[in-house]
């Protein structure tokens, strides 16, 4: 009969042996000077801004130069209630189908509640807006990931949320809108009637279809006018220091199997699930190590981008960062992968891939919906069209190590499952076939 | 050792008399240093109040030069120059023949280890080849490696900021930024950015030689007048020496 005092034991112990205490922080381990948040010309202080909207802690976090930042008690919690740490598989399936010498392992982070990786920073951003004894934070989503990741963050700390959904995806994503509703969150279309520039905009056209952008812009006004706090979901380095749970436990993991990963692979959007899984591995033990980012050919920032200032919001709202960018007004073409549409990137990866530490390659749609669907045939798991890319990389990094017969040991980030895109997969099969 | 406290002035703010009251008086309340910013086409690091500070000097239409001639006459505490190298990196035997003839004898550069990390070295270089000395700016996101190494090119200190921008009061904890930065240089660390009252026998304490301070010196002329930034040298000299 299995012993239930026993059981309990062996997962108290494989969590502690697994889960990090501290997050780290790649500034002080950097090639060159991470260039600071800057203010634009002539215009009122948007640092400043930051200091009236986000938590102190989060501010204090976004400048520290500490390496490592202790994960306060209260968040580990949390970590563990939604499930850290996450597993970590090999890819077996895969492995057999490409008929490769190459191990492929990937952290899973679709186990998490809300199908990603965005809960490991909405967890400790909730935490402490709910330390300073607000009412409630504010945030804003496109496709509706990030929305729910805060909207479950707030209800574990019994704060209350405003999400700012935009007014397409509410209306034409009413499963995700559902969803953050479901975990006792309220959301309001954007523009809205709740805050000055949502009415100003709603009075010229009351059809306004709105963007993030503005979704930014009306939760930044919420935040300022309720004495609520704004949370962010991606591109900051404080964000990208919340991630790093991922890469930390994967290090710790692959340790207990007696295996180092020879490449990282991870996708990129803002830049905070790459960061999350490749960081510590980059500051901490890079030797040998390749690591690869990987984008969208429709979304070709890696290619195509420019390296300087930009505004990371498209309303230019908050401080300029430096980072490679496609320009705030940047409109992608309507790819499903919605968590890649974004003009930006994060101002430390950003640097990391000029400094060539970190090497960028792009995919489209097709090839990464064929690799989406070679992954759920083969290992069961459908990727978010996100983590697909990533999949795609190692699909093509495995079948080159069986040309040159190389026993490589790859590592990926599948930051996200896809049930939730599975309207997106469907009209994906109508237009590229079903193969 | 006396700590060192340097303070910051606007070229030319409010006014070129009320500039020369403030440099010909301010070494007597407690300055060793004084930092004079000439206006650059973007004050790109710099935060509102010293952004503030610069507009209204270029509206007055002065001629940095002259000025500049003014303040080597007048002033009563050794002069830093500061400003961007964006408005003079294509023409930097230019800028250094400048400011040899006007007798600066220091040049700080807050955008030097920031945009032109690459070409850092031989920009120092030209300089020290006039004769100017470069005092060089660190701030919290720079890697400890180029701390080290940036401070053996810079005199009379090393000056160390805690935020990204001047005079916003980011929640930072001095007293870990300032452990750090001493444990790797030799040379004389002045910390500047956004500093308290309160924050600086912390700062002191945690090794550091000095303050500086601009935000503050700016608001003072702001809200009042020139006398009142210089009670507030004086109120901050005290403290120092209190220490």
């Amino acid at each position: 009969m299995v012993n239930i005092q026993e059981v309990n034991k062996y997962l108290y112990k494989y969590r502690e042996e697994i889960l990090p205490k501290y997050w780290y922080n790649i500034i002080p381990d950097l090639p060159k000077p991470l260039p600071p948040p800057m203010d634009p010309k002539d215009t009122n202080s948007r640092i400043e801004l930051l200091q009236r909207i986000l938590p102190k802690e989060v501010i204090k976090q976004q400048f520290t130069i500490d390496r490592f930042v202790k994960i306060p008690e209260e968040i580990l919690e949390k970590y563990v209630v939604v499930g850290r740490p996450t597993p970590l598989f090999r890819a077996i399936g895969l492995e057999k189908f490409l008929d490769t010498p190459a191990r492929i392992y990937f952290k899973y982070e679709g186990a998490l509640p809300t199908g990603s990786h965005k809960v490991n920073t909405a967890i400790a951003q909730v935490y402490y807006a709910y330390s300073e004894n607000v009412e409630g934070v504010t945030t804003e989503t496109g496709a509706g990931q990030w929305g729910s990741a805060v909207a479950l963050a707030s209800s574990l700390y019994r704060l209350k949320s405003i999400v700012f959904m935009v007014k397409t995806s509410y209306d034409h994503k009413p499963a995700r809108r559902s969803l953050i509703e479901f975990y006792g969150a309220e959301v309001v279309p954007s523009p809205s009637k709740i805050t000055r520039f949502g009415r100003s905009l709603l009075e010229n056209n009351p059809d306004h279809p709105g963007s993030l952008g503005i979704a930014i812009s009306e939760a930044i006004e919420y935040a300022l006018e309720h004495g609520y706090r704004y949370v962010m979901g991606s591109v900051i380095d404080v964000v990208l220091l919340h991630q790093t749970i991922i890469g930390l436990e994967a290090m710790r993991q692959m340790e207990l199997i007696g295996e180092e990963p020879d490449i990282i692979v991870a996708c990129v959007g803002g830049g905070s699930n790459f960061a999350g899984l490749a960081y510590p591995f980059i500051g901490l033990r890079n030797k040998g190590k390749r690591f690869i980012a990987v984008g969208s050919a429709e979304v070709p920032k890696f290619s195509k981008g420019e390296y300087r200032y930009d505004y990371p919001d498209t309303a230019g709202l908050l401080p300029l960062l430096k980072m490679i960018t496609l320009g705030k007004d940047f409109v992608p073409p309507p790819i499903y992968s919605g968590g890649l549409r974004y003009h930006g990137l994060a101002p430390s990866l950003s640097l990391l891939i000029r400094e060539r530490v970190v090497e960028a390659i792009e995919y489209r749609e097709v090839e990464v919906y064929k690799a989406a669907r070679i992954f759920a045939e083969t290992q069961g798991i459908v990727p978010a069209p996100e983590s697909a890319h990533a999949v795609k990389a190692v699909i093509d990094i495995a079948l080159e190590a069986r040309k040159r017969n190389e026993k490589i040991t790859i590592l990926f980030n599948l930051s996200g499952h896809g049930l939730l895109d599975i309207d997106n997969y469907k009209s994906m099969m109508i237009r590229y076939g079903r193969f | 050792m006396e700590k060192l406290l340097v303070v910051y002035i606007t070229l030319g703010y409010p006014s070129i008399e009320k500039f020369t009251q403030f440099i010909s008086q301010v070494g007597d309340c407690g300055a060793s240093y004084i930092e004079v910013g000439i206006p650059p086409s973007f004050a790109k690091y710099d935060g509102p109040a010293i952004r503030r500070s610069y507009e209204y000097v270029k509206s007055l239409g002065i001629n940095a030069e002259n000025v500049l001639k003014i303040v080597a006459k007048n002033s009563s505490a050794p002069v830093i120059a500061l400003t961007y190298l964006d408005d003079y990196v294509n023409n930097l035997d230019e800028f250094a023949e400048k400011m040899l003839s006007t007798g600066i004898e220091y040049v700080l550069l807050p955008d030097l280890l920031i945009d032109y990390v690459d070409m850092y070295r031989d920009i120092v270089n030209t300089l020290h080849k006039y004769g100017i000395k470069t005092t060089m700016f660190v701030s919290s996101s720079t890697p400890d490696k180029l701390i080290a190494e940036a401070s053996k090119h810079s005199k009379p200190f090393l000056y160390f900021g805690l935020r990204p921008a001047t005079g916003i009061p980011l929640p930072v904890d001095p007293v870990i930024l300032v452990t750090r930065a001493r444990k790797l240089v030799q040379n004389k660390l002045v910390v500047g950015f956004g500093l308290s009252i309160k924050d600086i026998e912390k700062v002191v304490k945690a090794g550091a030689d000095g303050i500086a301070v601009g935000t503050a010196i700016i608001e003072a002329i702001e809200k009042s007048d020139v006398e009142k930034a210089l009670e507030l040298v004086k109120e901050l000299r005290g403290v120092l020496d209190d220490l």
